[in-house]
């Protein structure tokens, strides 16, 4: 099957760029992070390897002023795939904007973002995903219908979404007899700082009875210094006897634009997540350091070309375990048919 | 005790980088700043900006003003990235923006430096005179294709827009399209000046511009009944009006508040109505 959208994808996109020449309303993207990968457990060297880690094919349509499309297919590098590479279906939905007599608000159905703590606007400001979808606590989409709004003057946003629960990489996997319902809301009191709240709660069949989430997340940004913070607990399997993970993030990132003419910005990062609070020297945490090179922006700020490199450490309650080192050093590139 | 000690540490560290950090406040950076403004964005507003930088720094001559286009949505941009002064608008910011503006710790504030009239401009030898704003609505979205039917010859309209990072393309949806959609095969270009000069070569072309892209090369067209003027756009007699935006972080101060002050003075505005545009004082 993925061999089948690998082609249909090759054939039809040389007709799509021809269409896209000229239909006014029609943007072609495409994202690639080109990866190399240093890993080593307790001296050894468990992987050196250079992949395409990742790379977005997106369409994005716009039917007019209130109705707009996107479609993304996602490669990925993955030894556990027979051809070393999957593809998968990441976005496809519809967004319509103010259905309802409330300003700035969208509806969207299909297969889009889950407005959850920080995995729905989650930069890539490190090479590592959000808390929540390194730890698989959510999916960074799923199926189903959110209506998104902006607060007024900018101080924030909201989202209330309905979702099959399972995400876009297991769709059909569990048995969908109750949706997940996904509230979220950002506020920002005052500029340079972000106060926000997840929550999403599902209850499914006999053998995962409940999943409970919540995720605070706080992100403070004066001068050249952006500060990140998300607090993250998951409740998930037997209704009245869930096991509880609880993690945090805190991520500070120094703009160094000012101070080396480059644009280039520092980053650390340190995890933390528990995934079971009712087993010892179950915890692992997360060091990560490294920084990020704009070597060329789009139009609209977005990058075009960024250098980025990490050098991360996990480390293990449990003393049987020995730390993890990657270094991780990789060029992000994107390009887009049109700026919109 | 180890993840209190990593936590505690890492806090540590923050507290002495932004110490430092505001501490500093980049003293090189500073005494650039000082004499330096960046100014980006809108093409509409573009003359005014370089015109009258060209005439402050006459007046202050270590002030270095750089003035850049490229759209009001690219200079909004670059003033919530930190990489503009002063971004210049010909439409308000939208609420996204200034989410994302105050979430990155911008505090957007605006200021209205003069207003403007998009006026509507055809080929010289067009013999069309007026169109009501129904008739330009149907040839932007495709239901008028000729000029014949609008009662000029019989010629196709070639249509010519401005792209999607245009603050006048941004005014001119919001004011003639209403919610739809510009035709597919409509030349969707960079600047004003582009747009003129299209126009002015194309025989059945029609496009928009702001009021100081208007040359004896292209033909202005009266909407409604009203040609596009300092007095009928100050009179609110013409339909296609907006008014034009710098947007500093914060309220503007050391050399942009003075640059801005300028703009607003009668030499500024002296400026603005010389160009083409309409004073606001």
């Amino acid at each position: 099957m993925q061999k089948i959208l690998v082609v249909l994808a090759l054939i039809l996109l040389p007709r799509l760029c021809c269409g896209i020449a000229s239909a006014q309303e029609t943007k072609l993207e495409m994202y690639l992070w080109n990866r190399y990968t240093l890993e080593r457990v307790a001296g050894e060297t468990k992987k050196s390897e250079f992949a395409l880690k990742r790379g977005y094919l997106r369409l994005d349509h716009k039917f007019s002023d209130n109705i707009k499309g996107r479609v993304n297919l996602d490669f990925f590098s993955d030894e556990d795939y027979p051809d070393g590479a999957g593809i998968k279906l990441k976005y496809a939905y519809l967004d319509f904007k103010e259905v309802l007599p409330i300003p700035e608000s969208k509806f969207t159905f299909g297969l889009q973002k889950t407005y959850f703590g920080t995995i729905y606007d989650w930069k890539y400001v490190t090479i590592q995903k959000a808390l929540e979808d390194k730890e698989k606590v959510i999916s960074s989409t799923d199926y189903g219908v959110a209506l998104f709004g902006y607060i007024p003057k900018g101080l924030g946003e909201y989202a209330a979404s309905i979702l099959n629960g399972e995400g876009y990489k297991k769709t059909g996997g569990d048995i969908n007899t109750k949706p997940a319902y996904l509230a979220n809301l950002r506020v920002i009191p005052i500029p340079g700082v972000t106060l926000g709240g997840s929550v999403l709660y599902e209850e499914r069949g006999p053998e995962y009875d409940k999943r409970l989430l919540y995720a605070g997340v706080v992100r403070t940004a004066f001068g050249p210094l952006d500060m990140w913070g998300e607090y993250l607990t998951a409740e998930r399997g037997e209704f009245n006897n869930p096991t509880r993970s609880v993690g945090f993030m805190v991520m500070p990132i120094l703009k160094l634009a000012n101070l080396t003419g480059a644009d280039v910005e520092l980053v650390a990062r340190y995890d933390k997540w528990d995934k079971d609070t009712d087993i010892e020297d179950n915890a692992h945490s997360r060091l990560t350091g490294g920084f990020n090179w704009y070597i060329q922006r789009r139009a609209k700020g977005k990058p075009a070309i960024m250098l980025q490199a990490n050098y991360e450490r996990t480390s293990y309650e449990n003393p049987g375990k020995d730390p993890k080192d990657n270094l991780m050093v990789q060029f992000r590139w994107e390009f887009a048919s049109k700026p919109f | 005790m180890k993840t209190k000690t990593v936590v505690g540490l890492i806090a540590l560290m923050l507290m002495i980088t932004a110490n430092q950090v505001f501490a500093w406040d980049w003293p090189w950076a500073r005494k650039k700043k000082a004499n330096t403004i960046t100014l980006t964005g809108s093409t509409t507003v573009l003359p005014i900006a370089q015109r009258a930088a060209e005439t402050f720094m006459e007046i202050r001559p270590k002030a270095n003003i750089s003035v850049r286009g490229g759209g009001s949505g690219v200079g909004i941009a670059a003033l919530i990235d930190g990489t503009a002064d002063i971004a210049n608008a010909s439409r308000p910011m939208k609420t996204k923006e200034v989410k994302t503006a105050r979430e990155k710790g911008i505090n957007p504030v605006e200021t209205i430096i003069a207003r403007d009239g998009i006026a509507i401009i055809v080929h010289p030898e067009n013999p069309i005179n007026e169109l009501s704003l129904a008739q330009l609505k149907d040839i932007y979205t495709g239901e008028i294709a000729g000029w014949g039917e609008v009662g000029g010859e019989t010629k196709t309209i070639v249509v010519v827009s401005r792209d999607v990072a245009s603050g006048t393309f941004e005014v001119f949806k919001k004011l003639v399209l209403r919610g739809d959609k510009t035709r597919d095969d409509a030349l969707m270009l960079a600047s004003n000046k582009a747009v003129a000069t299209t126009v002015a070569q194309a025989p059945g072309g029609i496009g928009y511009v702001g009021l100081a892209y208007i040359s004896p090369a292209v033909k202005v067209l009266k909407m409604e009944g009203a040609l596009p003027s300092l007095e009928t756009v100050a009179k609110g007699e013409y339909k296609l009006a907006r008014p034009l935006f710098m947007y500093t972080n914060g309220k503007p101060k050391g050399l942009a508040k003075e640059f801005i002050d300028f703009i607003l003075s009668p030499q500024g505005q002296g400026i603005v109505k010389d160009l083409g545009f309409v004073p606001v004082k």
